[in-house]
């Protein structure tokens, strides 16, 4: 496992596509994580000036409402490293060098094992990085920060990685069935933005929920603010086993779906 | 010692209706430099891909040093197949370092097989920055790594000039006198002639024929005897002195001559003996007649 990861991180170590990327998402998510607060109170003293009731500034900062805020937030971008990986892997196909690796001694699984471990590592910074973010702003703007406070809810951040995981093994079969980083990358677009969408609204009652990217979507669902109180809506505060076991059923198929492509496949 | 490196029993490779393979059989065996020899399409590649376990067979089987295929006894393999395949955005060194990690081979090796190539002085360049001949030394550089028991190489002068292309054969000449197996695939008869010891000469998938490549490619008269009664004409053979030495091949019985005697010679000598023979003809001849028609064809359709 160790000497796979090390060629992988071979491979990506002169890729620019990879790192530019990387630091795009970061920088992304940097920014929007320190703005949005002060973005979100703008629209509420929009939407106060009209209101019935009074509405207060909130602080989404505050621990232990962060966790859900910040990893709702960053699941709209993990197409970013969605992108990383469909680009990653196509370029195996494109430059005929997963035929390469095969001669010169990886099996097929050792090959599905090296990328699904990439992508582990990949979602494990992602969420590390979400979780350094979070301290910070979360003990900058937290009145009395309790130890006991940072932990609590953390079940989101756990979750925010299976998301990003499960996300990403997506996109990782995208690539291997389409090898091709520019049809694969419209392939996940159209599925994600509009196809699923269009099944979801045909289909009766809840069962878009098993929806696989639906599903995903689902696991942290949108934090309840004040904003939202407003309007009477309230959202699931929690994550639920159904949509974590549909989730993890999904990503074991996805993987064993990658194992017949690649075993049933001429290189 | 096992001698046989490669055992192929009868394998196919369909496209639809198209047979790229077509039941192939070959032995191949320690310290052979063995050329596969074929114009363009013949199945050469396909081959190549199948017993490296990138193509999937449709029938038929491999045996690499005895056993089932693996991938342990894939890295005692080295091979390129068609065109040098690297990250072009790495240097020669870390795409060798790449290759070194999946065979499980030290990184020490590296310096000693980019000297043997001579891309010592660019190993830190981009693969993407070579020419043609320094990406086609690279390849054989990748291959090497890893002490190999067998090299697999796949029209390793495609596309390099005259100069290029004598480096290269001097460099697998070299290479096989350390005793690593080779498996030369190429369309250029001169090269084969010119690098290998034995050949299987396919078309269309067939193999149309194998041997020794002195005995097939050289000048030396070779015959094939076929008859009703074969061991008849086998008892006449053994005590003729117009023959240096015969074997039997299915059912043919092939003859090398001695000096100075040609086909018509064996021919009246056998009919004194009173041996039917429904077939006689001059094998080496035929066959080069044969290939290079084969290639005057293949060229005609792509030019």
């Amino acid at each position: 496992m160790i000497r796979l990861l090390k060629i992988e991180f071979k491979k990506v170590s002169n890729n620019k596509a990879f790192w530019i990327l990387l630091g795009l998402y970061a920088l992304i998510l940097g920014t929007i994580f320190f703005g949005v607060q002060t973005i979100v109170n703008e629209i509420m003293v929009d939407a106060g000036k009209k209101a019935p009731i009074p509405v207060t500034k909130i602080s989404l900062y505050e621990f232990p409402n962060i966790w859900h805020n910040l990893t709702y937030l960053a699941g709209y971008f993990k197409i970013i490293l969605a992108i990383i990986v469909i680009i990653f892997i196509t370029n195996e196909y494109s430059y005929r060098t997963i035929r390469q690796n095969i001669i010169t001694g990886l099996s097929r699984w050792d090959f599905l094992l090296s990328k699904l471990l990439m992508v582990i590592v990949i979602s494990i910074a992602a969420t590390l990085f979400l979780f350094i973010i979070g301290i910070i702003l979360g003990f900058t703007n937290t009145a009395e920060v309790k130890f006991s406070m940072m932990f609590e809810n953390l079940v989101f951040v756990f979750t925010y990685f299976l998301e990003t995981f499960a996300f990403l093994v997506f996109s990782l079969l995208l690539g291997i069935l389409a090898k091709r980083s520019g049809i694969t990358i419209g392939i996940l677009f159209l599925y994600f933005y509009i196809i699923e969408k269009y099944i979801n609204y045909k289909l009766p009652d809840n069962w878009g929920d098993f929806l696989p990217l639906r599903a995903i979507g689902k696991l942290i669902d949108i934090p309840n603010t004040s904003l939202m109180k407003i309007f009477g809506l309230n959202f699931r505060e929690f994550v639920a086993v159904q949509d974590v076991i549909v989730v993890l059923a999904y990503s074991a198929l996805f993987i064993y779906l990658m194992y017949l492509t690649l075993k049933k496949r001429d290189l | 010692m096992n001698t046989e490196i490669l055992t192929i029993e009868h394998l196919s490779k369909h496209y639809g209706k198209l047979k790229a393979v077509d039941d192939l059989s070959l032995t191949i065996e320690r310290g052979n430099i063995y050329g596969i020899l074929g114009p363009n399409g013949s199945g050469k590649t396909t081959t190549l891909g199948i017993i490296l376990d990138a193509i999937n067979a449709s029938k038929g089987s491999y045996k690499w040093f005895g056993n089932k295929p693996s991938k342990a006894d894939r890295k005692r393999i080295g091979a390129i197949l068609e065109t040098p395949v690297f990250y072009p955005y790495l240097s020669g060194t870390k795409n060798l370092e790449i290759i070194a990690d999946i065979k499980g081979a030290s990184y020490s090796e590296i310096p000693d097989v980019l000297a043997m190539v001579d891309l010592t002085k660019r190993k830190h360049s981009k693969f993407k920055t070579y020419s043609l001949g320094m990406k086609q030394r690279l390849a054989i550089a990748a291959a090497l790594i890893g002490s190999p028991e067998v090299l697999i190489l796949d029209e390793p002068t495609n596309g390099l000039d005259p100069q290029g292309i004598a480096e290269i054969r001097n460099l697998i000449k070299k290479i096989a006198k350390e005793g690593i197996t080779i498996v030369l695939a190429s369309h250029l008869l001169d090269e084969v002639q010119k690098v290998c010891t034995h050949v299987a000469v396919l078309e269309k998938g067939k193999k149309l024929f194998a041997g020794r490549v002195d005995e097939v490619l050289s000048d030396s008269v070779l015959v094939e005897i076929a008859g009703p009664d074969m061991d008849k004409i086998e008892a006449v053979l053994s005590k003729s002195d117009l023959i240096n030495k015969y074997s039997k091949e299915d059912q043919l019985f092939i003859i090398e001559l001695n000096n100075g005697i040609n086909s018509s010679h064996l021919n009246k000598f056998l009919l004194e003996q009173g041996v039917d023979v429904s077939h006689i003809s001059n094998r080496k001849k035929s066959l080069e007649k044969y290939f290079l028609e084969l290639l005057a064809d293949t060229n005609d359709k792509t030019s």
